[in-house]
């Protein structure tokens, strides 16, 4: 039984034409056992700035608070936005603190630059290592899936409502062949002036 | 423990029908279901698996466990139950063939991993159900619940089951219970099938999608 597998989840992120797209799905089980279908994984850093934290359930909510924690006081210092580029450090950070008892966390994050509105997506492994991609990045039990539907499904420069329908089949249909996945999924959208939450009528066992 | 990370968790796990089953008798014939899903530990292998399998003409068994434990022992039964019938010109009865999966799942239980329901219809004694879980004991009862996902329907079935229930009832019953099943329990899921064995014969029906019923999903 591994550690990464025992509550289950999925994070996609995708990059669009001047968007971003970032979907989870909403279990939260143990096990085997499906406990609640409301368990979000993507939390808002920024006004457009969002970090998706599939994993351990537990480590979930912990690192989630402690990033706030962290941007916040940054916030306050340089009284001004963190760029997501900067963010993806603060998180690699926080994670490499912990190298030799790791948060059981592989993150995504997802935004668009505070003043230039540049999109951007990567993810980062549980003790820290970055990847930035201009395409799609993705984490969670059902890795494997994701990856067979983001390689067939995305194509370059989708604006955001094809953005949406692209990553929202992709995690639907990844989810779908995973035992521990799935029971719900959120999709959101983050344009320049705009995010749009949408949540997904998915299959739920 | 993993020892090889190179590979996928489920490349190393064996094949289980994970599972949700049931059958209830009614007076005329055995109502059985199950979900459709079989995972290699947390992957998917087959969201659309039958697990209704027939062992003669009016006699079906639900299978739970390993996919290949259950497959094998239900082929044997199979075999013997169609020369018993080449024997006896008459179709086996029910309680042959669940003791027939008695007999097997108790001689070689240290070696198989299978939960069985057994049901059908025969003459003699009309419809009726038999429980073999793991460890090989056999039982009849008005109606079975079996594999990993049953564990959470037992308040469930225990609260709205009645003796002396019409074909329909009993169709609802199944359907709603594994719509339950299926909900909570990560190893269940996909469709409903359903077989409804009588006197005129089997009649099968599947239930995807939207049909499923859905209930409290907080």
């Amino acid at each position: 039984m591994s550690i990464m597998s025992y509550n289950g989840g999925d994070v996609i992120a995708m990059m669009g034409k001047n968007c971003v797209a970032i979907a989870c799905d909403r279990r939260f089980g143990i096990q085997a056992q499906t406990v609640s279908t409301d368990f979000d994984k993507i939390f808002e850093m920024g006004p457009k700035l969002f970090v998706g934290l599939p994993g351990l359930a537990t480590d979930t909510q912990t690192v989630a608070q402690r990033l706030k924690f962290r941007l916040n006081l940054y916030t306050l210092r340089e009284n001004r936005a963190m760029k997501p580029k900067t963010f993806m450090s603060v998180v690699s950070n926080l994670l490499y603190e912990k190298r030799f008892g790791p948060y059981f966390i592989e993150p995504v994050v997802a935004g668009l630059d505070p003043k230039t509105n540049e999109p951007f997506i990567c993810s980062l492994d549980l003790i820290g290592c970055p990847m930035v991609t201009d395409d799609f990045v993705v984490s969670g039990t059902a890795s494997e899936q994701m990856y067979g539907m983001c390689e067939s499904l995305w194509q370059p420069d989708l604006g955001p409502d094809d953005l949406f329908e692209t990553i929202s089949q992709a995690l639907m249909n990844a989810v779908d062949r995973d035992a521990t996945s799935g029971w719900g999924a959120k999709v959101y959208v983050i344009e320049a002036d705009k995010v749009t939450i949408k949540t997904l009528k998915a299959r739920m066992d | 423990m993993r020892t090889n990370n190179m590979t996928p968790e489920w490349m190393d796990s064996e094949v289980s029908t994970g599972t949700s089953i049931m059958a209830v008798e009614f007076d005329g014939g055995v109502v059985v279901g199950a979900d459709s899903r079989t995972t290699t530990g947390s992957y998917i292998a087959n969201r659309v698996t039958d697990k209704l399998t027939k062992v003669a003409d009016y006699i079906y068994c639900c299978r739970s466990g390993s996919a290949a434990d259950t497959q094998a022992v239900s082929d044997i039964v199979s075999y013997h139950l169609d020369f018993l019938q080449s024997e006896t010109q008459e179709p086996p009865l029910v309680r042959t063939a669940a003791h027939l999966f008695k007999g097997m799942c108790y001689q070689y239980r240290d070696q198989l991993s299978a939960g069985i329901i057994c049901a059908g219809w025969d003459k003699k004694d009309g419809g009726q159900v038999y429980s073999i879980p793991i460890g090989g004991m056999c039982v009849q009862q008005p109606f079975a619940i079996g594999g990993s996902g049953s564990t959470y329907i037992y308040g469930y079935v225990d609260s709205v089951f009645k003796t002396g229930m019409t074909q329909e009832e009993c169709m609802k019953f199944v359907t709603n219970s594994l719509a339950l099943a299926m909900m909570r329990d990560g190893s269940s899921g996909g469709v409903i099938r359903l077989a409804i064995i009588t006197q005129k014969g089997v009649e099968r029906k599947v239930i995807v999608g939207s049909d499923i019923p859905r209930f409290y999903e907080g």
